[in-house]
Formats: C-alpha cells, sequence, structure tokens
C-alpha cells in the first residue's frame, strides 16, 4: 500500500537565499556549520513515510523542528529541497488552486494555542472551513453542530472563545479540524497548552475519537510520556533531523543515540514494552499463550510465578510464538549489572 | 537596572575608536559652529546668510508645474469628478441631519429625535454615563441654539470620517503587503501631517471645489495617516496559529483578508477609526477657511467680531461632541459580542434596537405636537453670550490676573523668548546647519545627519531663512516650555493608576479643545507677542509630552521596578536610574509628536500675527502664488522631517539597547 | 448628481442664445466670509435671488482664496471686494480670466491707522500723523521699548504700514496682527484702562459701534503714491501717503453667471448699497444678535423700497 504521506530528503533552511545557498553547500554540513554561515536548518534531511490509518508521533524539545516539518507536510511552509508527496502528489507542484483545495478535502489541523477567530462563536468558528469551501448554510450548519456534539460542547455552540477554558477551546479547535471530515489530521502540540489534568483527559478523549475515526495522524509533542501513550510510530527529532523513527517499544529497548537514550532512560520499559516484540523464533513455550498486546508490566505476576524459560505470545496473524522469559524479566526489573 | 548600564559598562576608558571618531565629529560640528558665530562681525555678507542670487527660482518652477499639472495634464478633471461624489454623499448627509433641500428630500430630522436615539446608542455601548454624555451633548447644543451649526459640521465628518477610514484601511492593506510601498509611503504620510495648514488651503480649493468637499478633502488627507498605521500594526500583530488555521481551512487570498486578518485585528483597526474621527474634528476650525460649514466657520465669524462669550460656547460644543465621539467609539472598540441563552425570544435580543426605534419614533411625533422638541430658535436659546463676555472680560480686569500675568509676559518676552530670538537670527546659516547637523549626528548617527544636512540646506535654499528660524525657535520653545511643565506632571501622575488614568483622559480632552477657544483671552492679556504664539501652541506640544511620559513610564516592568526598590532605591533614585531611562524611548517619540503638531500649528500663529513663516504664506493667498506657498510650506516640512528622522533613529538605537524592540 | 465639470464647460461654451433664456435651477452659490456685514448682505442677496425663483447655496470660504472659486465658477459672486484688503487678489483673479467686475458700491471704504476716542486724551494733537508720532512714546509697550507700536493689519491685507513708517521716519514699531479678531482683542484688552492705542481699522465696520474713534490723517492720498516716489511729501520713497479715503467697494462675478442666471445676474449689476445700509446690516447681527438669515429678512423687510426697483428692473 501506497504511503499517504511520503517525505523524501526534504530541506527547508531559514536565511537570505536558501535554495542556492542548498545547492552549493557540501554534504555532511552539520546544524551549526549551517548556522555559522547564516542560515537555520528547521528541516535537515528529513525522510519518512506515514502510512494510512497511522498515528506518528513527532517528539523534539523546542527548537527541534518537529512544528516546521509538519508544516511543510501541509504546505504553511515551502520546502527548500526534496519531496513531500501525499497521496502521490507532489505537494511542492500543486497551483494555489489546487492547494486551496487539497486543504479543502483533505486536511485538519489542531494548533498548540488554537488559533480560533476570537470574533466567531463556537459554532461558526467549527463551521469556518465549511464556509470556506462554500458549502450551503443548512448542511454546513447540521455538520459543524454534529462535530460539536462529538468533542462534547453541546451546548456551548453560542459562546464566544473567550467565554471558554482553555481545554474547551481546545476542543473547538479539534472540532474545527474534524469538521471537513479530513483524510490526514495534523495535531501541532495540541494539549500543552493545558494543565496536567486536563492534558490526560484531553488524549483520553483524543484516543476515543481516533478509536472511532481512524485517520492518518500526525502528531508532534514535546512530551515523551505523551508520545509513548498515543503513538504508532514515533520519530524523534533533533536539530532539524530525525534521530530515529520506530514503535515505542523499539525506541525504549534499542533507542539509536545517545541522544535519544536520554529520554528513554528514566521510562518505565514494563510499561511501554509489550510482549509480541520480545518474540523469538524457536520454542513456542508451554501453557496458556497470553495476548501480543500486552505490557511486560501487565504479564509480572506470570512472568514471575511460571517457571518456563519461554511464554507463548498470540501473536496478532494467528501464530504462537514463544517469548524468553528472561528477557521479559530484565525488562520488568532492570537489568542486573 | 543592569540593562541600563551595560552599554556604558561595556566601554572601555576612553571609549572605542567608534566612540573616538564620534567624539570628534561633534566636537568639529559644534566648534565650527561656535567660531562662525564669534567671528560674525568680521564675516562677509554671502557666509552669514546665502546671498539672493544663489537662490534658485523655486517658486516660479512650482507655478509652472502646478500649471501643468492643473491644465495641461487636466488631472482637475479627475479631482472634481472625486470632489462631485463627496459632494453628494455630503449633501445627502446634509439632507438627513437637517433638511438640506437635496436628494433623499427628507424634513430635518428634530433634534430631541438625534438626541434620543444617540442616547440609546450611547447605553448600548457604554452604559448609563454614555447614554448622558451622549443625550447630554445633544441637548446642550439644542439648547444653546447651535444645532444647525454643529448638524452642518457633523454632515462633512460622517462622510470624511468613513472615507478617511476606508481609504486608510485600504492603503493600510496594500502597505502591509508590500514593504517597498511601505517605505515609500512612510515620508509621504509625514509630509501630509506636517505640511502646514495654509498650503492645503490653495490646492484643497482649485482641485476639489471651494465648500465641503474641499474641507472634506483636507480632512481626510489629515486624519489618514493614523488609520494607515493602525491597520498596518493591526495586521501585523494577528497571531500566526491564527492565521494558519485560516490557510488549513483552505482560504482563498481574499478569504484570508475578509474573515481572519481584518477580523482579527478589529482592535486595531477601530483605534485607527477613533483616531480619524478625532483628528477631523480637530480640523473642524482650521478647515472652516475653505468652507467647512458649521461650528468653525461661526466660531472663526464670532471671533471676528469679538464676541468671546459665543465663541466660548461653540468651543464647548466642539470639545463635548468630539469627547461624546470618542468615547462611543473607544466603547466600541472595546465591546465584545455578546451570546444569549437558547430560547431567548428575538425580541429580547434585540431590545436595546428596539427601543432605539421606540425612541425615534415617540421623539418624532412628539416634535410634531411640542416645536420646542423639533427646533430651538436663536432667541428661545439658552446661550448666555454677552454674559460670559461680561464675565470674561472682568475676569481679565481683575487687578492680580493684570500683575500675574503682566509679570508673565514681561519676564518671557523681554527675558527669554526675544533674546534667543535675535540669538538664533544673529547666527550665521551654516552654523545653524552645523548645529542640526551635530545634533542629529549625536542622537540618530552618520544617516540622519546627512539627512539634516541636506534639508537644513535646502530650508536655506528656498530663500526663507529668517522667518523659517523664527518658526524653528517658536516650536522648539513650545517644546521645550512642555517638557518643563508637562514632565513633572506627568511623572507625578504616573505613580498612580487613577492619576495617570485621569491625567490621560485630561490629555484626550485637551487635544480636541480648538485653542481658538482662548486666542482672544490670551492676546488680550499677552498681546501680540511671541509669549501668545507659543502659548498658543502649547497645549498641542504639552499633551504628546505628558501622554507619552505617563505610558512610557507606566509601561517599565514591575520586576524591574521591584527590583530597584529591593536594592533599597530612594524614590528619586529609582526615578532617575531605572524608570527615567527606560521610559525615554518612549518619551522621545511624545516630544517628536509635540515637535510635528507645533509645526502644523504655525497657522494658528500666523492667526495671531508674527513674522514666522506662517505669515508670509499667509501673503501669498492674496494673489494665490501657490509655488511661493508651497517653498514656505515645504521650508517647515523639511524643518520637522529632520527632528522627526532623528529622533526616531535615537529612541530606534535607545530601544534595541534596552531589549525592548 | 450631475456633474458639475461638465455643466460649468456646457455654460461657458453656451450659444448667445442662452442670454434671453430663464435662470438654470441650479442652485447659485454665494461665498459668505467671517466679517457681519458680508454674511448678512450675502443673504440679503440670496433671498432676492430666492423670491426671483434661484435655488440659492451659501458656502463659507477664505475671503483671500475666494477669487480663485468664481475664477472656476465654484461660486457665482463676491458682494464684498474691498478696494485695500482685496485689490490685489481681485487684480490678479481678473487677469488670469474667468470672473470679472460687476460694478461697485454707492458705498466707499476707507483702510487707515485709527485710534480708539479715549486716546486722544493721551496725545491731545491727534488726528495729525505729525502729533501722532510726536507722542510715539505713549504708544510703547514692553516689547517695542521706546518706539510706539503700530498694530497693522494681517500681511495679506498687504498694508504697508512698515513701509509708511519708513518713509515718514516715524518713530513706530509695526507689529502685524494675524486676524481681524487680533486687532479687536488688542483694542478689547486696552478698553478697560482706556490705554492708548493707534491700529489698523476700516469702515463700514461694526467696531465703529463699540468703540468710537477716528482714522489718523496721513498726508493725502495722491494717485501713484505706491509707484511713485515723486509722489507724497518724502520724494525718495513709495508710500508716504494715507490710503484713499474712498476705496471702492465693488462686486464681482464669475464669467459664466450671466448666461447661467441672467436675471440674478442682471439684479447683481444693479444693486448697491451705501454705508448706512451696509452698518445696518451688520448691526443686526452684531449688536442685536440675531442669526444672518433672520437679519436679511428684518433688513429687506425694512428696505423694501431700496430692492424693489432693481428686481423690477431685470423681470424679463
Amino acid at each position: 500500500m501506497n504511503p499517504v504521506i511520503s517525505a523524501k530528503n526534504v530541506w527547508k533552511l531559514f536565511g537570505p537565499d536558501p535554495e542556492s545557498y542548498l545547492k552549493s553547500m557540501t554534504a555532511g554540513h552539520s546544524f551549526d556549520d549551517i548556522r555559522a554561515d547564516g542560515y537555520i536548518a528547521g528541516v535537515k534531511d528529513v525522510s519518512l513515510d506515514v502510512s494510512k490509518g497511522e498515528m506518528l508521533v513527532i517528539m523534539g524539545l523546542s527548537g527541534s523542528g518537529k512544528s516546521t516539518l509538519v508544516r511543510c507536510f501541509s504546505r504553511l511552509h515551502d520546502i527548500t529541497g526534496g519531496k513531500i508527496e501525499v497521496d502521490g502528489q507532489d505537494i511542492m507542484g500543486l497551483k494555489e488552486v489546487e492547494l486551496i483545495e487539497l486543504r479543502r478535502s483533505k486536511m485538519g489541523m489542531v494548533f498548540q494555542s488554537f488559533g480560533l477567530l476570537p470574533h466567531r462563536t463556537v459554532l461558526q468558528n467549527v463551521a469556518f472551513p465549511l464556509e470556506m469551501r462554500g458549502q450551503d448554510k443548512h448542511s454546513t450548519r447540521d455538520r459543524a453542530m454534529e462535530v460539536v456534539k462529538l468533542v462534547g460542547l453541546e451546548g456551548r455552540e453560542d459562546y464566544f472563545p473567550r467565554e471558554l477554558s482553555g481545554g474547551q477551546q481546545q476542543r473547538v479547535g479539534i472540532a474545527r479540524s474534524l469538521a471537513i471530515e479530513p483524510d490526514i489530521w495534523f495535531l501541532d502540540e495540541p494539549f500543552s497548552a493545558l494543565d496536567p489534568l486536563i492534558r490526560r483527559e484531553m488524549q483520553d478523549e483524543f484516543l476515543r475519537l481516533q478509536a472511532m475515526l481512524g485517520k492518518t495522524i500526525v502528531f508532534i509533542t514535546h512530551d515523551f510520556d505523551e508520545a509513548l501513550r498515543l503513538a504508532d510510530r514515533i520519530a524523534i527529532m533533533k536539530d532539524g533531523a530525525v534521530e530515529q523513527i520506530d514503535t515505542p517499544d523499539k525506541i525504549v529497548l534499542n533507542p539509536a543515540t545517545d541522544y535519544v537514550a536520554k529520554f528513554t532512560e528514566e521510562v518505565d520499559k514494563a510499561r511501554v514494552v509489550h510482549a509480541s516484540v520480545l518474540v523469538e523464533d524457536g520454542s513456542m513455550g508451554k501453557g496458556e499463550p497470553v495476548a501480543a498486546d500486552a505490557t511486560i508490566l501487565s504479564l509480572a505476576r506470570r512472568l514471575i510465578n511460571d517457571a518456563a524459560d519461554v511464554i507463548p505470545v498470540q501473536m496478532p496473524d494467528g501464530n504462537v510464538k514463544g517469548m524468553p522469559r528472561q528477557a521479559a524479566l530484565d525488562i520488568l526489573l532492570g537489568e542486573a549489572k | 537596572m543592569t540593562i541600563v548600564s551595560d552599554a556604558n559598562l561595556a566601554v572601555p576608558e576612553g571609549g572605542t575608536p567608534a566612540m573616538a571618531v564620534r567624539r570628534k565629529v561633534l566636537i568639529g560640528l559644534f566648534g565650527f559652529a561656535a567660531l562662525l558665530t564669534v567671528l560674525r562681525p568680521w564675516l562677509p555678507e554671502a557666509l552669514i546668510r546665502l546671498p539672493e542670487a544663489m537662490l534658485l527660482p523655486w517658486s516660479d518652477w512650482l507655478d509652472v508645474g502646478f500649471a501643468w499639472v492643473q491644465n495641461d495634464l487636466g488631472l482637475i478633471h479627475v479631482t472634481r469628478e472625486i470632489a462631485s461624489w463627496l459632494g453628494f454623499l455630503i449633501d445627502a448627509a446634509a439632507n438627513v441631519l437637517y433638511g438640506k433641500s437635496r436628494w433623499p428630500n427628507f424634513e430635518a430630522m428634530p433634534w430631541s429625535v438625534v438626541a434620543g436615539c444617540l442616547a440609546v446608542l450611547g447605553y448600548w455601548l457604554g452604559g448609563w454615563k454614555l447614554a448622558l454624555l451622549a443625550g447630554g451633548t445633544m441637548v446642550w447644543t439644542a439648547l444653546m441654539g447651535q444645532w444647525k451649526w454643529a448638524m452642518e459640521t457633523m454632515s462633512v465628518i460622517v462622510v470624511a470620517a468613513p472615507v478617511g477610514f476606508a481609504v486608510g484601511l485600504l492603503i493600510g492593506i496594500l502597505a502591509w503587503r508590500s514593504a517597498r510601498f511601505e517605505k515609500a509611503m512612510r515620508p509621504v504620510l509625514l509630509v501630509l501631517q506636517t505640511l502646514p495648514f495654509y498650503s492645503y488651503l490653495l490646492p484643497a480649493v482649485i482641485f476639489f471645489k471651494v465648500g465641503p468637499t474641499a474641507a472634506s478633502v483636507a480632512t481626510i488627507a489629515y486624519s489618514m495617516p493614523p488609520m494607515i498605521l493602525m491597520t498596518i500594526v493591526g495586521l501585523k500583530k494577528v497571531p500566526p496559529e491564527v492565521v494558519e488555521a485560516g490557510k488549513m481551512a483552505g482560504c482563498s487570498r481574499w478569504q484570508m483578508l475578509r474573515s481572519v486578518y481584518i477580523p482579527s485585528a478589529r482592535t486595531e483597526i477601530l483605534v485607527g477609526l477613533n483616531q480619524v474621527i478625532m483628528l477631523a474634528l480637530a480640523m473642524v476650525v482650521l478647515t472652516a477657511f475653505i468652507g467647512m460649514p458649521g461650528l468653525g466657520a461661526k466660531l472663526l465669524a464670532m471671533m471676528n467680531s469679538f464676541k468671546l462669550g459665543r465663541s466660548f460656547e461653540i468651543g464647548v460644543t466642539i470639545v463635548l461632541l468630539a469627547v461624546t465621539l470618542d468615547r462611543l467609539s473607544k466603547a466600541w472598540v472595546v465591546k465584545q459580542p455578546e451570546h444569549f441563552e437558547k430560547g431567548t425570544p428575538w425580541w429580547q435580543r434585540h431590545i436595546l434596537l428596539l427601543i432605539g426605534v421606540a425612541t425615534f419614533v415617540v421623539f418624532m411625533v412628539l416634535a410634531q405636537v411640542i416645536p420646542i422638541l423639533n427646533e430651538i430658535g436663536r432667541r428661545q436659546s439658552l446661550s448666555m453670550g454677552s454674559e460670559i463676555d461680561v464675565a470674561i472680560k472682568g475676569f481679565l480686569n481683575l487687578s492680580w490676573v493684570k500683575e500675574t500675568t503682566g509679570f508673565i509676559r514681561w519676564f518671557f518676552n523681554l527675558w527669554i523668548l526675544i533674546p534667543t530670538e535675535r540669538a538664533l537670527l544673529y547666527v550665521p546659516t551654516a552654523a545653524v546647519i552645523a548645529v542640526v547637523t551635530g545634533f542629529c549626528y549625536a542622537l540618530g548617527g552618520r544617516r540622519p545627519a546627512l539627512i539634516g544636512v541636506l534639508f537644513f540646506s535646502i530650508v536655506a535654499g528656498f530663500g526663507w531663512w529668517d522667518r523659517a528660524m523664527i518658526t524653528l525657535h517658536s516650536t522648539l520653545t513650545a517644546v521645550i516650555l512642555a517638557m518643563v511643565f508637562g514632565m513633572p506632571l506627568a511623572v507625578w501622575a504616573a505613580r498612580r493608576e487613577t492619576w495617570s488614568a485621569r491625567m490621560i483622559f485630561v490629555c484626550d480632552t485637551a487635544q480636541t479643545f480648538p485653542s481658538f477657544i482662548y486666542l482672544l483671552p490670551a492676546i488680550m492679556l499677552f498681546g501680540i507677542t511671541p509669549f501668545t504664539v507659543i502659548l498658543s501652541i502649547l497645549i498641542y506640544t504639552m499633551v504628546p509630552v505628558i501622554r507619552y511620559t505617563i505610558e512610557g513610564l507606566r509601561g517599565v516592568p514591575p520586576e524591574l521596578t521591584e527590583a530597584a526598590d529591593m536594592s533599597g532605591a530612594t524614590r528619586w533614585q529609582k526615578l532617575w536610574n531605572v524608570q527615567l531611562p527606560l521610559a525615554m524611548p518612549t518619551i522621545a517619540v511624545g516630544l517628536n509628536q509635540a515637535l510635528i503638531f507645533a509645526f502644523f500649528m504655525v497657522i494658528i500663529a500666523a492667526f495671531i500675527g508674527t513674522r514666522d513663516l506662517g505669515q508670509e504664506m499667509q501673503r501669498t493667498l492674496a494673489g494665490t502664488q501657490l509655488g511661493k506657498n508651497f517653498t514656505l510650506g515645504f521650508s517647515v516640512v523639511f524643518m520637522a522631517l529632520t527632528f522627526d528622522i532623528a529622533i526616531n533613529a535615537w529612541a530606534e538605537k535607545r530601544r534595541r539597547i534596552l531589549g525592548l524592540a | 448628481m450631475k456633474k458639475l465639470t461638465t455643466m460649468v464647460l456646457t455654460a461657458a461654451l453656451a450659444t448667445p442664445f442662452a442670454a434671453i433664456a430663464e435662470d438654470s435651477s441650479d442652485p447659485i452659490t454665494i461665498p459668505i466670509h467671517n466679517w457681519s456685514s458680508q454674511i448678512v448682505m450675502s443673504n440679503v442677496v440670496g433671498q432676492m435671488f430666492e423670491e426671483m425663483g434661484n435655488n440659492v447655496e451659501f458656502v463659507t470660504t477664505d475671503s483671500q482664496a475666494v477669487y480663485e472659486s468664481v475664477r472656476l465658477g465654484d461660486v457665482a459672486l463676491e458682494l464684498e471686494v474691498w478696494e485695500g484688503a482685496f485689490g490685489a487678489s481681485f487684480r490678479e483673479a481678473l487677469s488670469k480670466g474667468g470672473l470679472h467686475d460687476a460694478g461697485d458700491h454707492d458705498a466707499v471704504t476707507r483702510e487707515d491707522w485709527w485710534y480708539p476716542a479715549w486716546t486722544k486724551e493721551s496725545c491731545p494733537g491727534l488726528p495729525s500723523w505729525e502729533a501722532l508720532n510726536a507722542c510715539a512714546e505713549v504708544f510703547a509697550t514692553a516689547e517695542t521699548g521706546s518706539n510706539g507700536m503700530y498694530l497693522d493689519g494681517p500681511v495679506d491685507w498687504l498694508k504697508h504700514g512698515q513701509e509708511r513708517v519708513a518713509a515718514l521716519d516715524m518713530n513706530f514699531t509695526v507689529v502685524n496682527a494675524g486676524s481681524a479678531a487680533a486687532l479687536w482683542a488688542h483694542i478689547g484688552a486696552a478698553e478697560a484702562e482706556k490705554k492708548p492705542i493707534v491700529v489698523f481699522n476700516w469702515t463700514p465696520n461694526f467696531a465703529e459701534a463699540v468703540w468710537p474713534g477716528e482714522f489718523v490723517e496721513f498726508p493725502a492720498w495722491e494717485d501713484g503714491c505706491d509707484t511713485d516716489p515723486t509722489k507724497g511729501p518724502n520724494k525718495e520713497a513709495l508710500f508716504d501717503c494715507g490710503n484713499p479715503s474712498t476705496g471702492y467697494l465693488k462686486k464681482a462675478a464669475w464669467d459664466g453667471m450671466e448666461d447661467k442666471w441672467p436675471a440674478a445676474y442682471c439684479v447683481l449689476t444693479k444693486l448697491s448699497f451705501t454705508n448706512p445700509q451696509i452698518a445696518e446690516m451688520a448691526k443686526l447681527v452684531d449688536t442685536d444678535e440675531l442669526e444672518p438669515e433672520e437679519a436679511a429678512e428684518e433688513w429687506l423687510a425694512a428696505n423694501r423700497a431700496v430692492v424693489e426697483p432693481w428686481m423690477s428692473a431685470c423681470a424679463s
């Protein structure tokens, strides 16, 4: 299956004349080298694919280029080099009208500080993208009400953004991004501006929505826990480049660089790693197989009580495979050194 | 505190090489000026003033240019076409407001209807206080027998202000979209704002037809610049995420502008509108020279027949109108849309609209039955013109008033103004240019200095040097006096939130106060002397000085003043070492505004009588010497621009150093 | 709305047949300035035009810039062209074309150095100019030192006070007031203490009623005093005479007026007011505090016999 978003060697440089600079630049220039030349590398040679229905979380600290990258996907930024395809279309080759059409029909985006229009009510904000594409008043209103209900804001549709709490405002932002039923959903640190408690609640809400809608999602966060909680795959960025892109389990188990390792150090791996990741070919083990998506933590009792060397795991493809008990115990208890 | 002294601390003993150069340049310039002045008695005449033979015939060239633009280029047909449209709108407004016999041919609206509806509008925007202000102003106007004049004035303003708003918005959007356009436009705006009104007079009359149309064009030209600037500021301030949200919603460019940018910049745009209205009202008296009907014209007529009392009453009306419109438009700026609970019936949502309509109908009917609610004639009015006349004259004749003002007149004229003016006239042209250049260099560096040399040399080349120096003298003195009296007042007021608010309210009101009102008493007390001239422009220089000083001081971050308090600074130490240095860039902007206002107001000086550029411009009106008029006008403009550029460069640099930009 | 420019053009190019046509229904625009007699006179004439079935409109203008507007046809006429104050603007506009002289009023005007009655107590030799010069010191102010101060009219009235002081070698410093209002304020300030002053003034004028006074008698005006040095007592200087004591007061008309409003134009050329009539008009506003329109009605009612012949002479 073709990926929904495909980025190949994408560059985004900021500076006086980025295009000719990029052409003349020798390979292997580091972020700091580029800065010394008076340019900032927002995105540095990034290649990745996002497949249909997948949730890719891009994780990085501020200034790592994660927001820039997602703005390249939606062409809010024009890229300096490389190629980005959305549904097989090279988006840099689109004319303005085509780009507008693409956004009107396929893309939705949620912003960190909500980006709500202050002079419009909740309902009018949600209806905004529909209005922009010239949908008739009646169906616009119905659809907007539908999404408002979906995010649990029924009864507040006539409020103005300033009358709502942060969490409620972000619900409006989410509703607005969903109004046109986009295939691709960009979320730029949607919960960062919220209090920790509300953030947790919103993450649950978000998982609920995603389970229901099954969109292709690019989610940005600087919070590693959030990334682990939500992601199918995580891309960790630093200085504009992707340090590692993989599933949460694999990142936790095999951090590719020291930088990534620093994030994983504090993480309770037993909560993250699933049984399916540890299976090896060979012995299948004995007894009742455990579920593939069970975390090691949830298997703690079995791991300690069951004396067998290999624990059977029921894989999603129907086969049963074996998980070495020792490896799982190492994750649960920490490696003995 | 630390940030402030950083710049000084970093400098090693004796200064950096750049500072050494700077010091040498300054010593050179000021030394040169001093030397020329000392040697003046021995200098040949040609070195003291530019000899006549070297002056270029600017006036003649300009006359030829105007004739070409007017006749050969046919610009006059374009402007006359615009004027006819404006005239149509103004006539229609005049019909609605006071029944001028034009389309749409309504009867004159009874004054009580307007008063009632404005009161309802005031209530909707800002509660009882505003209702009282708006309604009260209208009642006062009617009772004083000035209703028709006020409506004549308003008929022009209700056209000029929206047009100024719309054109300003449009230009602001263009300037925001194109940096190059913005750059090209800024000096044009400055010229519009500093070109003395005497220079607008003839072109406005020739190109736009004497009468309300010319008056409205002059009003629009003068009131538009802040609208343009506020539009640019507002559009630039729209949060990037809102912009991106708009783009992601698939907005086309036009949709972006209409549905995202302009609504998001609503506050700034409305502040711009407020400024347009205020400046339009400030021009009511001046535009009367070119056909603005109503209050301004009446004020001038009353003054010319020496009716202190009635001109005072008209002045009060102008101020009241200005304050009302100011408050109403400001209330509109902060007014946020409100939502109603589901199921609120229609009449309840629009209750005030309904009350407004009801008020309209009720007063319309009442006015048919009770004539006094329809129109208050001159003989029925409560005007107390002659009583006020007597009171004013009596006051001016009190012996202590005479003694005090006599002393002030004697002290300022003989000890300060006349000697300094003579001194300025004594100094050779080249020396003045050198000093101005040095001043610009010290403030802004090389570029402003070069501009200073160029502009002041042009002024010298125009050939009205002595008059230019007298103008310069009165504007500078007015600004210095405003600083001496205004800054302590502002520093005092800035200590408390409530005092600041009150002081700024006074400033707002004073700005709309036509100094023509107190011109006659001022002349009676201080004679036709330099001091009266300065007194008449002092109000325009005080207002920005006070306002910006307060804003600058109140804008100092609280952490810094708290830090100073915790370091055990006394109030004075805090003021000198923390607050004033940080507020200085803002205060400088205020000084600059004061200078620009003062230059523009030379027309008022001319009304009293001086020997400055304004007087000579007045002379050009007899005989319609357009070319000469413009060389005089641009002498003012170039001087004003020199200071504007230098002071702004300084404020900009200072802000950067302080990390405020 | 019809385009005014095209109308102006058609009117200007109209064939001679237009002369016998009826007056146009477009309003006749009459300029008013900021002194009472002119405002009332304009209203009087405006009401006469209206009686004849014309539409009339008034527009407030500057009294110097107005000649440019008459020339362009923006206003149709000007009722008070003072020889002294506006002669220069008027002649300049005449030479550019577009307007013409529509005849004189009976009234004569005089503009010259003037003093309020109380001044005579401090300088009994007045009104002779030599006597004035002899007691120059009583007119001194703090700012003028030992010289007397003479407050001249605004510079745009082109009064040449400075030149006269030089030509006659007087001990006076000339200060120019910026406006008529400034002149009145100066007189008003001197009034309470009866301080001696000498200022520029003119007649007919409301001030005569408020502050009685006299003109200073300078060497009598000779034609050419302003162009030929040999005229007047000082053989080497211009402006060494008093101003003419019988200056004209003219009416001016836009060239297109005759074709566009023939009847109104006819009345304009016929009408002529006298000094007492003008003073009466000013008094109704300045002293009796009437509105200009009311003053005009009142004046017309009282002076029917004066205006009737002009109107009937022009009735077609």
